[in-house]
């Protein structure tokens, strides 16, 4: 019962520091964050950082598979409900939402990133571009799409959203470029898949 | 937070359904794309390219940007761990 309750303690102590490092990477930077900083905006002593996170790397990207894991669930239901390229791009900038200011502050400094974050990244943009052209391959057996090479249907829309995010100073009014803009993004794109 | 599930001990690919696992077996540690036939894993080699074959074929990257970021990836994972 007691070690059922030190796994329960240590789980929860665990995605508050997630939490944590999320906001305070959103916010300061992830370059510029550094463990004990997030140690110190939760007031938790730096050793219990540590034994979670070792390096400040390792809850970077304990961040960005939290990210990964939203994304998961949300493209499992699109796909268990049988929808389409345009169900798929909407649970992406759903999940986006959530993360926005960390993932704008990630898409930013990735090139100054070590390589293990940066391929964490990269890893995730290649699970949305496996959703994004089975997505794609399904309308375009339906008639309703046409054909594109992988990489460049993953790549134009990366590429498109990314712009938005990094700029999200001059494309949004308020906190979230993506509740602004999100649905006028997916329609251009969905305009340019048509066959 | 979003539930958990486990992550492949070679790839840190999610393993969400018995078909992820080696064998469709959930108590593998390892999944279905770095295993064999007979559910063991797959020299490091070959794990590491079809790794890097995922960057290049989701995302046009170089193969030998594809290549560092699969060993990049693949440097911290219980399989392959202090391998170097």
């Amino acid at each position: 019962m007691q070690a059922a309750t030190r796994r329960e303690q240590k789980v929860v102590t665990r995605d508050r520091l997630v939490n944590a490092g999320m906001a305070l990477f959103a916010r300061k930077g992830i370059v510029e964050t550094t463990t004990a900083d997030v140690a110190r905006s939760i007031r938790m002593s730096h050793g219990v950082v540590f034994l979670h996170f070792p390096r400040r790397d390792d809850l970077v990207i304990a961040v960005i598979d939290e990210f990964g894991r939203r994304l998961a669930a949300e493209f499992r239901h699109a796909f268990e409900q049988d929808l389409g390229l345009r169900a798929v791009l909407q649970a992406h900038l759903r999940v986006l939402a959530e993360f926005e200011p960390f993932y704008a502050r990630l898409v930013t400094e990735a090139p100054m990133l070590p390589p293990k974050v940066r391929s964490t990244l990269m890893m995730l943009h290649a699970a949305v571009s496996a959703r994004m052209f089975t997505a794609l391959e399904r309308e375009r057996k339906a008639g309703r799409a046409r054909r594109f090479e992988r990489p460049l249907l993953f790549n134009t829309w990366i590429g498109l959203v990314h712009h938005y995010l990094v700029n999200r100073d001059v494309f949004a009014t308020g906190e979230s470029v993506i509740a602004e803009q999100g649905e006028t993004l997916v329609n251009h794109f969905m305009t340019l898949v048509k066959p | 937070m979003a539930e958990k599930c486990p992550a492949c001990g070679s790839c840190g690919m999610p393993m969400e359904k018995p078909e992820d696992y080696a064998l469709g077996d959930v108590t593998r540690a390892y999944c279905r794309h770095c295993t064999d036939a007979r559910g063991e894993l797959l020299p490091y080699e070959q794990v590491l390219e079809t790794n890097a074959r995922f960057y290049v074929e989701s995302q046009g990257v170089t193969p030998a940007a594809a290549t560092a970021m699969a060993r990049a990836m693949l440097a911290d994972m219980p399989a392959w761990r202090g391998r170097h």
